[in-house]
C-alpha cells in the first residue's frame, strides 16, 4: 500500500495540489496560477512532493482537473479557424451549420462550410449514399486554405457513425496531420447541438495539444513517471490522448471536481455542495456520490449544446466580492477584487473593503494577513455582512434543492470561511479537513467511464428488456476501453426517451457506466 | 402590418410558441434557426392581418407533420419547401396569396414565417387552433367546414404525395402512414380556402400573441420580482376578454411517459411548495389536457395549460419535464372559437377519451 496519487486542479487564481494514499489525503497545497500552466503545476507540486517527504517515484498516477479550454473558449483566445463538413443533403439546407452563433466567434472559426449528400433515417438506413467524391473535394478545398482544424457532422449520426468515419478516412488521406472532431464522438440526438459541440471541440484542438503537452512536459520535468490523466465534466477521467482530441469534454470539471472532492471528504453520497471561490460560489447538488446534471441544452460562450454538464448555480460572491455600505443596505459583490486580493483587501493594507475581511473580523480568525487591519471594523456592521452573505448561500442552496426536506451542505473552497454556524434548510453544515483542496482531492479520486446515447427499436430488438441489456453492456465496454477495471464497472444511470407522434417503438436510450481506473483499482479502491 | 425583424424578436416568438403549444407541438428550435437563417440572408416575413386579405385572395397553411425526434436531426430543407409551394400550386391550379399557420404553438409556428421570408408571400396573423392541438381536425378551419385535404405532401428527397379524403380523421391516418413510411418527416400543404373563409374561421393576431407573450416574459424577467406575474398580468388585461390564472406552485415529483398507438402519453406529479399534501396531476397526450389539484379538476381541455419555471417564467415542454424542477402551473382560457358547442364536438375532453365534459376554467375556480 504505499502507491500515491497526485491530484492538481488549475484553477483561474489558483493551482491546487494533493497527494492521496488510498483513501486518506497525505498532503496538500494551495499555489498561484502562473502565467505558464506548466510553471504553476511544477511550483505546486514541487511543494507537495516536500511538504510530504515522498520521493517523485513514488508517485504512480497523476490526475489533472483544468478549466483553461473552457476558458479560451469564452475569452475567444487560442482558437483555430476551422473548416465544417456536413453530410446532410438534399436535407437542412434550410439551417446550415453556425446558424445561431455569436457574430465574433464566427469571425475567428471563418465561414468554411461543406454540405454534401448522405445521411440516415432514425430507422438507421441511408437515406441516400455517402457522396465520397464532395467529400474529397472539400477535403482539398480545406487543404488549399491551409486549415487543419475540422468538424464533422452527417444526419442521425448517433446510430450510423460510420458515415462520419468514412468522411474521416477520405480527409485523412488527403491532409494527414487534420485535427478532426466527429459529432457522433461529442454529441448525442439533434443534429445542431452535436455539431455545435464538435466545432467548439474542433476549434480548442490545437490549443489543447499545446496544453497537455506542456503539462505532460511538466510532471516529466518532475521525475514523476506515472500515466496523467485529465478530469472530464461527469467526474472521470481522460487519457492525455483523449483530452488532446476532445477538450470539450473538460469544459465543466472544475465544480465536478470540487462536488466530487466533497463527496469523498464527506463520505456523503447526497448533500449540496457550496464551492465558495474568489469571485464567484458554484453550488451543485450531489446525487449517488456524482454532481447532478442538467437535463436541457446548455449554452458554452454563448453556443448551444446538448452537452452533459453539472448543473451548478453560480452565484457573484467569493473571498474577493467587494462589500459597500449603500443607501439601500449593506451590498456584497458583484464586483470582486479576483487574484488582487493580496494587493487590495484590508487584511494586505490595500483599500478595499471585501468579504474576507469582514469574516476574519468576524470570526477572529488568524492566519489571513493582518487582523489589526480590521480590527477598527463595527461589530453590528459585520454582524449584518456576514447575516447578508449567509441569506445569499442559503437562497441559492434552495434553489438547487429538490425538496423541502434538508439536506446536509458541504462548504469547500478557499471562501469556506465566508459561512458559519446554521444555514437554514441544511440538515447539517460540514466543512471537512481539505475542503479549501476539495477540487484538487475530487481530481485525484476519479474514476473512469462509458456512455451510449442510441435509439433502439423495442418492436424489433427482442423487446425492451433485451434492448437495455444491449445498450447497459455498450456502455460497460466503452467504460471498460476508457480504461475500468472491468471487475468494478457499474451502470449509473439509464434514462428512455420514446420518439413521439410516431406508430414506431423507438427509444432513446441513454446509459452510463462507471468503474474505478484500471491502474489503481487493486491497491486503492475509491 | 407587424415585422419579425431581430434575432430577439424571432426568440421572443419562439418562448411565446412554447407557451401557446401548452406542452406540446413540438420545439420551435429548429423554426427558429430557419427564420434566423432568413434574416441573416436579408429577408424578413411579411405579417399581415387577416382583414387585409382580399375576400378571393387564396390562402393554405403550411405544416410538417413528424416526430420531433427527427426534426431535430433532419431539420429542414428550404429547398423542399419551395418545391412544396411550387407543386402545391400546380395541384390546387392556382397562385398561393398568402400562408396561415395551422397550429400556432410550437414549431409549426414558425415555418409558414421562414417560408413567407424565403418566397415573397405574406403570412396572416392568425391561426387555426390558438394553441396546439395533436390531430388535424382540431383546427377552427376544420371546424367550419374547411378540410385539411386535398393536400400535397412532400418529403426532402422529392417524393411526392397528393391526398384527398371525405373527412379529416381520415386525412389523418393516410398522412400517418405516409409519414411513417417517409421517415418520420413529412411536409404538407393543409386547408385550402379562400381570404373570406379565412377571415371567417381564423384564429385572430396570434402571431402577435406569441411576440407579445415572449417579450413580456424577458422583460418581466428584468423588473419585476416574480416574472410570472409580470405574465398574468398581460394575460388578464381587459382587452384581450381571456382569464388566466396560476393554478399550481410547486415541485415536480414525478414525471411518466409512454408512447401508446403513436402518441406521447403521461403525467406530472406536483407537490406544493408549502404544504406536502396539497398536490397537481397535470395530465399529457402530447398536449397537457387536464390539471387536477387534490383529486378535483382544476383545467380541463380545449382551455390551456401551460407549466412555467417559476423563477424564469420560461414555458417548459411535457420534454423538458423532470423530477425536482420548480414550477407554476398556468391556466389560461382557451380562445372563444374553442369553447363554442360546434368546437366542443371535436376538442372536449371526451375526444380525448376522458370520461366528463369541458367546464370553463372560470368556473372551476
Amino acid at each position: 500500500m504505499t502507491d500515491y496519487r497526485l491530484g492538481i486542479d488549475v484553477g483561474g487564481t489558483n493551482t491546487d495540489a494533493v497527494i492521496m494514499r488510498g483513501r486518506e489525503v497525505v498532503t496538500a497545497t494551495k499555489r498561484a496560477t502562473t502565467q505558464s500552466v506548466g510553471d504553476g503545476v511544477v511550483d505546486a507540486v514541487t511543494v507537495t512532493l516536500q511538504q510530504s517527504g515522498l520521493a517523485a517515484s513514488a508517485i504512480k498516477a497523476v490526475m489533472i482537473g483544468t478549466t483553461q479550454f473552457v476558458n479560451a473558449f469564452l475569452q475567444r483566445k487560442n482558437l483555430s479557424e476551422l473548416a465544417i463538413i456536413r453530410i446532410s443533403l438534399p436535407r437542412t439546407d434550410g439551417v446550415p451549420p453556425m446558424v445561431s452563433w455569436p457574430k465574433d466567434l464566427r469571425a475567428i472559426l471563418g465561414s468554411n462550410i461543406y454540405m454534401t449528400k448522405g445521411g440516415a433515417y432514425y430507422t438507421g438506413q441511408d437515406y441516400i449514399p455517402l457522396d465520397e467524391e464532395a467529400i474529397a473535394a472539400a477535403a482539398l478545398d480545406i487543404k488549399a486554405k491551409g486549415l487543419k482544424a475540422i468538424a464533422i457532422s452527417a444526419n442521425f449520426a448517433p446510430i450510423r457513425p460510420d458515415l462520419e468515419h468514412r468522411a474521416r478516412d477520405i480527409v485523412r488521406g488527403i491532409i494527414p496531420d487534420a485535427m478532426i472532431t466527429l459529432s457522433s464522438d461529442v454529441g448525442g440526438i439533434g443534429l445542431i447541438d452535436r455539431e455545435n459541440a464538435a466545432i467548439i471541440n474542433a476549434s480548442l484542438m490545437a490549443f489543447s495539444r499545446e496544453v497537455v503537452t506542456s503539462l505532460v512536459q511538466a510532471i516529466k520535468n518532475l521525475n514523476i513517471s506515472a500515466p496523467l490523466y485529465i478530469s472530464q465534466n461527469d467526474g472521470t477521467l481522460l487519457t492525455t490522448e483523449a483530452a488532446e482530441a476532445y477538450p470539450i469534454l473538460t469544459c465543466s470539471a472544475g465544480p465536478t471536481n470540487s462536488i466530487r472532492g466533497a463527496a469523498f471528504l464527506t463520505g456523503l453520497q447526497e448533500a449540496v455542495v457550496v464551492d465558495i471561490g474568489g469571485t464567484t460560489t458554484d453550488i451543485g447538488f450531489l446525487v449517488k456520490g456524482f454532481p447532478r446534471e442538467t437535463t436541457g441544452v446548455n449554452y458554452i460562450g454563448g453556443v448551444r449544446t446538448n452537452f452533459r454538464m453539472p448543473d451548478v448555480l453560480s452565484i457573484a460572491l467569493g473571498g474577493g466580492s467587494i462589500v459597500r455600505e449603500e443607501e439601500r443596505g449593506i451590498e456584497v459583490g458583484p464586483q470582486s477584487v479576483g487574484f488582487h486580493i493580496r494587493e487590495e483587501a484590508l487584511l494586505f493594507g490595500g483599500p478595499t473593503l471585501t468579504t474576507t475581511d469582514v469574516a476574519v473580523k468576524a470570526r477572529d480568525l488568524s492566519g489571513i494577513g493582518d487582523p489589526a487591519k480590521v480590527a477598527h471594523l463595527d461589530d453590528d456592521f459585520v454582524s449584518r455582512v456576514m447575516d447578508a452573505i449567509r441569506l445569499r448561500i442559503e437562497d441559492a442552496v434552495d434553489q438547487m434543492k429538490t425538496s423541502s426536506k434538508p439536506v446536509p451542505v458541504v462548504m469547500v473552497g478557499g471562501g469556506s470561511i465566508l459561512v458559519t454556524g446554521a444555514v437554514a434548510g441544511a440538515s447539517d453544515v460540514l466543512m471537512p479537513p481539505y475542503a479549501e483542496v476539495a477540487n484538487a482531492v475530487g481530481a485525484a479520486i476519479a474514476q473512469v467511464s462509458g456512455r451510449v446515447d442510441k435509439l433502439y427499436d423495442y418492436g424489433q430488438d427482442g423487446g425492451r428488456l433485451a434492448v437495455l441489456e444491449i445498450a447497459k453492456q455498450d456502455a460497460i465496454d466503452a467504460a471498460i476501453r476508457a480504461g475500468a477495471d472491468p471487475d468494478t464497472v457499474e451502470v449509473l444511470d439509464i434514462a428512455e426517451l420514446p420518439m413521439m407522434h410516431m406508430k414506431t417503438n423507438a427509444v432513446q436510450v441513454k446509459v452510463r457506466a462507471v468503474g474505478n481506473l484500471f491502474a489503481m483499482s487493486e491497491r486503492a479502491a475509491v | 402590418m407587424k415585422h419579425i425583424k431581430t434575432p430577439q424578436d424571432i426568440a421572443d416568438m419562439a418562448r411565446g410558441a412554447v407557451f401557446l403549444g401548452t406542452g406540446g407541438g413540438g420545439d420551435p428550435y429548429v423554426g427558429e434557426l430557419f427564420l434566423l437563417q432568413q434574416l441573416e440572408e436579408g429577408r424578413s416575413p411579411m405579417i399581415v392581418t387577416a382583414d387585409d386579405v382580399a375576400d378571393d385572395a387564396f390562402v393554405v397553411s403550411i405544416a410538417g407533420v413528424g416526430a420531433p425526434t427527427v426534426l431535430v436531426e433532419h431539420l429542414v430543407s428550404e429547398r423542399t419547401l419551395l418545391d412544396l409551394l411550387a407543386r402545391a400550386e400546380a395541384f390546387y391550379g392556382r397562385k398561393i396569396d398568402a400562408l396561415i399557420s395551422a397550429e400556432i404553438g410550437g414549431a409549426n409556428s414558425m415555418f409558414p414565417l421562414a417560408l413567407g421570408a424565403r418566397a415573397g408571400i405574406p403570412v396572416i396573423d392568425g391561426d387555426g387552433m390558438g394553441r396546439a392541438f395533436p390531430h388535424l381536425e382540431m383546427t377552427t378551419f376544420s371546424i367550419d367546414g374547411i378540410t385539411a385535404t386535398p393536400t400535397v405532401m412532400i418529403d426532402d428527397l422529392g417524393n411526392v404525395a397528393t391526398v384527398t379524403t371525405p373527412n379529416d380523421r381520415l386525412a389523418e391516418d393516410m398522412l400517418r402512414a405516409l409519414c411513417n413510411t417517409l421517415g418520420a418527416m413529412v411536409l404538407g400543404s393543409f386547408y385550402s380556402m379562400s381570404g373570406k373563409q379565412m377571415k371567417q374561421s381564423a384564429v385572430r393576431d396570434t402571431i402577435t400573441q406569441t411576440l407579445e407573450i415572449g417579450r413580456c416574459i424577458r422583460e418581466s424577467r428584468e423588473t419585476c420580482e416574480d416574472p410570472v406575474s409580470g405574465l398574468m398580468t398581460y394575460l388578464n388585461d381587459p382587452k384581450r376578454g381571456r382569464y388566466a390564472r396560476v393554478l399550481f406552485d410547486g415541485k415536480i415529483t414525478d414525471v411518466t411517459h409512454e408512447t401508446r398507438d403513436g402518441w406521447h402519453w403521461g403525467a406530472v406529479s406536483l407537490q406544493s411548495m408549502t404544504d406536502a399534501n396539497d398536490k397537481m396531476v397535470v395530465e399529457i397526450q402530447n398536449e397537457y389536457l387536464a390539471a387536477r389539484r387534490n383529486g378535483k379538476t382544476a383545467i380541463i381541455v380545449p382551455d390551456m395549460i401551460s407549466i412555467l419555471d417559476r423563477e424564469t417564467a420560461e414555458p417548459l415542454t411535457a420534454e423538458m419535464l423532470h423530477y425536482g424542477l420548480r414550477v407554476k402551473v398556468i391556466g389560461y382560457s382557451a380562445v372563444p372559437e374553442l369553447r363554442t358547442e360546434k368546437a366542443l364536438k371535436v376538442c372536449s375532453p371526451r375526444q380525448f377519451g376522458m370520461n366528463e365534459d369541458f367546464l370553463p376554467l372560470e368556473s372551476l375556480a
